[in-house]
């Protein structure tokens, strides 16, 4: 005879699944209206997805009140967890939505929009996105990363190219083989601790002082592997490339800011308490890949003869810098984290729009991908504000002062350096040097060079005034945002510090 | 408007950069002018309201950034400064003035007004991270300016400018945070709760007393940063790229200003923040420097190429330079202050006479001149007096700089002084036989025979300057002071530092500041 369980309406404390909700029902109003009367507009569908993504920031805040108020909220048995992180984090996967859906606005028809699925599908991975930040329960979070990920994999494959299929099954296999080795990792854990959540996991792993290491290992190790391929720590970047190539430049770079920040959250909730119990291996290899990947992945970006590969090489290294930022470990890394994150999606919002508004739907004879350097030739004497404005793009990439970026890259690397690394901080400066390098390539090739092939070039092919404003605020944000800075630190500072971490 | 001339000083130029983007491309050039002239006019003022009694900083202006990171905009000038930023402004109006270039003309004086911008910021600021920022941000324009507007290779070279620079400026960013943080524990150690501030202030960091194994870690990593950018054997390898790709103008610059913002910075950071360190490794710091000294002189005898002479001599002086303000006592200190002033004068000419010779050929080659002293009489002599200049004849500007670095090294070390000293009669060697090669001797090629003297434009752009070498040479005093001054607070400053008493004896202090103490 089963117990009968008796939950109390108030003990679930729906608010914190507020925001998902909202996601979903937008993403479920999607399909029914294309039920209803289908041919609509894309721009309809956009500026749907975009209200709800409104109504859920709305409600994001509404929780980061509640929890500015209360401290950390619990719900639904405790699965759900709304601190610090989770608000920070849903705050910046909610916005940085916001920016990127409307780069579905181009003058050209693409493809994928014309499917209300797609932006269905959209809603869904932002759904899944938010539970995977708002729980300390690995089930929820490996549910949550699924979900995100098979919404995904389509959305790449409806841009319907055969470098596209390439890319969403590459992305679909790599992303299988992920979540095989989160499972297993999660499994060892539980096995060990029999608990699936992981403040739990900390409490009886610390109870019994680590007694079992070996299991310890062998679980942690799956899990880095897993959180590794999502965000594309060398060496399980090898589908970055690829897959980047293979989408549409605006869903490149939204691969490159919101699953990956996602990703953080839930490595910072992991692993933390793993390198803070002085699990020394874990802070061996955590260094050494943090070190391999943004020295290697810059390397890489370095020989790269098309824009966007060099720019997923280049955001791979990013994510390497920042998952210093997880190994240092101190508040001052886990506000560094999202500072630069904030700052880092602005940049590369701006660098991926160029791209997209200058994707022509043919490739002009004797160009063999998208966005070769060659195509960039010249461009300062033909567009020149355009010119300017990618070279600001990449100027801030590279974390050149005073444009937004360097104020991240700053404060991450005076937290290495308070945190104690002071070789981590010399590594990750030199590697913004060598950085320099390819960013500088592209300005060479707009500035310096004469144009090659120019006819029937336009780098505004695709442009219409949303993805204008976009470009426009993109290039704002990286020239001003240095003045927001100290809010900044302030406002995450006190939620990262408020969750403990 | 006092109260704020340096912002509007540092700002101007920017603002009138974006507003000329409206400016019609043919008058493009009148606009720089005036926009620049103005600018010298206004550090001209600042000189005037500069009150030469007054030691320390003046025009001091702050504005908290991010305080949270003890970052804020902080700005003011010394004697030590003051000079350099006029004589920023003063490169950029003369640069403009006499710009020959005629390709996209639009987008070089707005890149020129930038760079200018950068210029004066760097010498102003005195938080770290202001000083950083404009530091990083010089490197952009003057990518362009060798890039667009530079020879066949210019492309390499300006890319190796600037990956060589930002490399060591981004070791030196980390030696900036570690003082910030250092400064927050010495601040928390202090307070009753505990908790510290994050400062980048260079006058807060100057109150702290460094460790002398750690003075040694932030000394190197500062040096990094700056000896690149002076440039130091052996990271002089990009400036010869540089300065033979870049066109007149931004060899100018470069030779006049830029090169000094790593010189400068020495005074500014390293010596008054590692006063233990400086001394330890005062000597390692002038054998490099005389290394640098000898050698490139000598690879400026073996040039074919009258500009890389003059390129390889201006890392020559250079190396005086290091040797000066290494000494680290008021004379050799002031002495490389005057002679950064000095070189960039000479230079600054001398690049700007290559330039005039290389409008009417087309070639910088030596062996394709001879005898252009009966040809370009009045080019002859303004060449000539610089020359003499740059060899560090008495009563010319470089004179006074070079002897007062030199007898201020002669009190630390007389072999090396000496060493150095040779190098000056290399320097006479090489000058006079380039000077030899393309003034002297019969006109051997059909072309040289019909070429034009200087023109008004150029004369108006080196007749100030030949004006200055000499005024300078002969009566330094209005300029020596100043800098002698705040020279005297930053020994005494350095003295009252250091914390062994190694450092305290080579460093002096200086009697004056004694007497007050003891009223």
């Amino acid at each position: 005879m089963l117990e009968a369980v008796n939950v109390s309406f108030a003990s679930l404390n729906v608010a914190t699944l507020m925001p998902m909700t909202i996601a979903i029902i937008g993403a479920l109003a999607i399909i029914v209206i294309d039920l209803i009367k289908g041919g609509l507009d894309k721009s309809l569908y956009v500026m749907i997805a975009m209200l709800f993504l409104l109504l859920d920031l709305g409600a994001v805040m509404g929780s980061a009140n509640v929890f500015a108020a209360n401290g950390t909220q619990l719900g639904f048995f405790d699965v759900m967890l709304i601190d610090g992180l989770a608000v920070l984090g849903q705050i910046i996967i909610v916005v940085a939505s916001m920016m990127f859906i409307p780069l579905a606005l181009t003058s050209k028809r693409f493809h994928e929009f014309s499917y209300p699925e797609f932006f269905a599908l959209f809603l869904f991975m932002i759904a899944g996105f938010q539970f995977m930040v708002a729980s300390d329960n690995l089930i929820l979070i490996f549910v949550g990363l699924e979900t995100a990920s098979l919404a995904l994999y389509p959305m790449i494959a409806l841009h319907n190219r055969s470098k596209s299929f390439e890319a969403a099954v590459k992305y679909f296999t790599m992303g299988a083989l992920a979540a095989g080795l989160f499972a297993f990792g999660s499994m060892v854990l539980y096995a060990l601790t029999g608990s699936i959540e992981i403040h739990q996991i900390a409490g009886v792993l610390a109870a019994d002082g680590y007694a079992n290491m070996g299991y310890v290992l062998v679980g942690t190790l799956f899990l880095l592997a897993a959180f590794a391929f999502k965000l594309s720590l060398v060496p399980f970047h090898t589908w970055t490339p690829d897959v980047y190539e293979g989408s549409s430049a605006a869903l490149a770079g939204y691969m490159s800011i919101v699953p990956k920040i996602a990703a953080f959250i839930v490595a910072m909730r992991l692993f933390e308490f793993l390198i803070h119990s002085g699990v020394i291996w874990l802070e061996v290899v955590l260094y050494a890949m943090v070190v391999i990947t943004m020295t290697m992945a810059n390397i890489w970006a370095i020989v790269q003869t098309d824009v966007k590969r060099m720019l997923a090489y280049s955001s791979v290294s990013h994510a390497g810098f920042v998952m210093a930022a997880v190994l240092i470990g101190t508040t001052q890394a886990n506000t560094g984290l999202f500072l630069y994150w904030i700052l880092f999606s602005f940049a590369n919002l701006g660098a991926f729009t160029m791209l997209w508004v200058s994707r022509q739907k043919v490739l002009l004879p004797g160009q063999s991908s998208d966005h070769p350097f060659e195509k960039f030739s010249g461009m300062f004497q033909t567009s020149p504000i355009q010119a300017t404005l990618m070279a600001l793009f990449m100027l801030t990439l590279a974390g050149l002062p005073p444009f937004a970026l360097f104020w991240g890259k700053l404060y991450l690397i005076g937290a290495a350096v308070s945190g104690g690394f002071t070789v981590l901080a010399l590594i990750m400066a030199l590697n913004s040097a060598v950085a320099g390098y390819y960013y500088i390539k592209l300005i060479v090739f707009m500035f310096m060079k004469d144009p090659v092939n120019a006819e029937g070039r336009d780098y505004l092919v695709n442009a219409s005034t949303s993805l204008k404003t976009i470009i426009g605020m993109a290039a704002f944000a990286s020239l001003f945002l240095f003045l927001a800075v100290s809010p900044l630190i302030e406002f995450i500072g006190s939620f990262v510090y408020n969750s403990g971490y | 408007m006092l109260d704020h001339i340096l912002s509007i000083l540092i700002f101007f130029p920017a603002l009138a950069a974006v507003l000329g983007f409206i400016v019609h491309k043919d008058s493009m050039r009148a606009y720089g002018i005036i926009v620049a002239t103005v600018e010298f006019i206004l550090s001209l003022w600042l000189w005037y309201a500069f009150d030469n009694n007054i030691a320390g900083m003046q025009f001091l202006e702050q504005v908290n950034l991010v305080p949270a990171f003890g970052i804020s905009y902080l700005v003011g000038v010394d004697g030590i400064s003051l000079f350099i930023i006029i004589m920023a402004s003063f490169f950029t109006m003369l640069g403009i003035a006499t710009l020959t270039e005629t390709r996209r003309i639009k987008d070089l004086i707005i890149t020129l007004l930038f760079l200018q911008m950068t210029m004066v910021g760097v010498f102003a600021a005195l938080d770290a991270i202001l000083f950083y920022v404009f530091w990083e941000l010089s490197l952009v324009p003057m990518l362009l300016i060798i890039g667009i507007w530079g020879g066949p290779l210019r492309i390499y070279a300006s890319v190796k400018f600037f990956l060589y620079t930002f490399a060591g400026s981004l070791v030196m960013l980390v030696g900036m945070l570690f003082m910030a943080y250092y400064y927050y524990q010495a601040t928390a150690m202090m307070a009753p709760n505990g908790i510290g501030t994050w400062s980048f202030s260079l006058l807060d960091w100057y109150r702290l007393r460094l460790d002398v194994d750690l003075q040694w870690w932030l000394f190197v990593a500062f040096f990094f940063g700056f000896a690149i950018k002076v440039p130091m054997f052996p990271f002089h390898t990009w400036l010869p790229y540089a300065h033979g790709q870049a066109p007149t103008i931004g060899s100018v610059i470069l030779a006049a200003v830029l090169l000094k913002m790593g010189t400068y910075a020495f005074i500014r950071f390293s010596l008054p923040l590692f006063p233990d360190a400086s001394v330890a490794l005062m000597y390692p710091v002038a054998i490099l420097a005389i290394i640098m000294i000898i050698y490139t002189a000598m690879v400026a005898y073996a040039q074919k190429d009258i500009k890389q002479v003059v390129a390889y001599s201006s890392v020559s002086h250079m190396g005086v330079i290091i040797l000066g303000t290494f000494a680290l006592n008021v004379e050799g200190i002031t002495g490389s202050v005057f002679l950064m002033i000095a070189h960039g004068v000479v230079s600054g000419a001398l690049f700007l006479l290559v330039g005039v010779i290389y409008d009417r050929r087309h070639t910088k080659l030596m062996s394709e001149f001879g005898g252009l002293a009966h040809i370009m009489p009045k080019y002859a002599t303004i060449f000539g007096i610089m020359m003499m200049a740059s060899v560090g004849l008495p009563l010319t500007i470089n004179f006074v700089g070079e002897f007062l670095s030199l007898l201020g090294f002669y009190k630390q070390s007389h072999m090396m002084t000496l060493l150095a000293g040779t190098a000056i009669i290399v320097g006479a060697i090489y000058m006079l036989a380039a000077y030899k090669k393309m003034f002297f001797g019969e006109v051997t090629k059909e072309e040289n025979k019909n070429l034009k003297d200087i023109n008004k434009t150029e004369l108006l752009g080196l007749i100030p300057l030949t004006i200055i070498a000499i005024w300078l040479g002969i009566y330094p005093k209005p300029v020596l002071e100043p800098i002698n001054n705040s020279v005297e607070v930053l020994v005494q400053l350095m003295h009252e530092k250091a914390i062994t008493e190694e450092a305290k004896s080579v460093i002096p202090s200086i009697v004056k500041f004694e007497t007050q103490e003891a009223h």
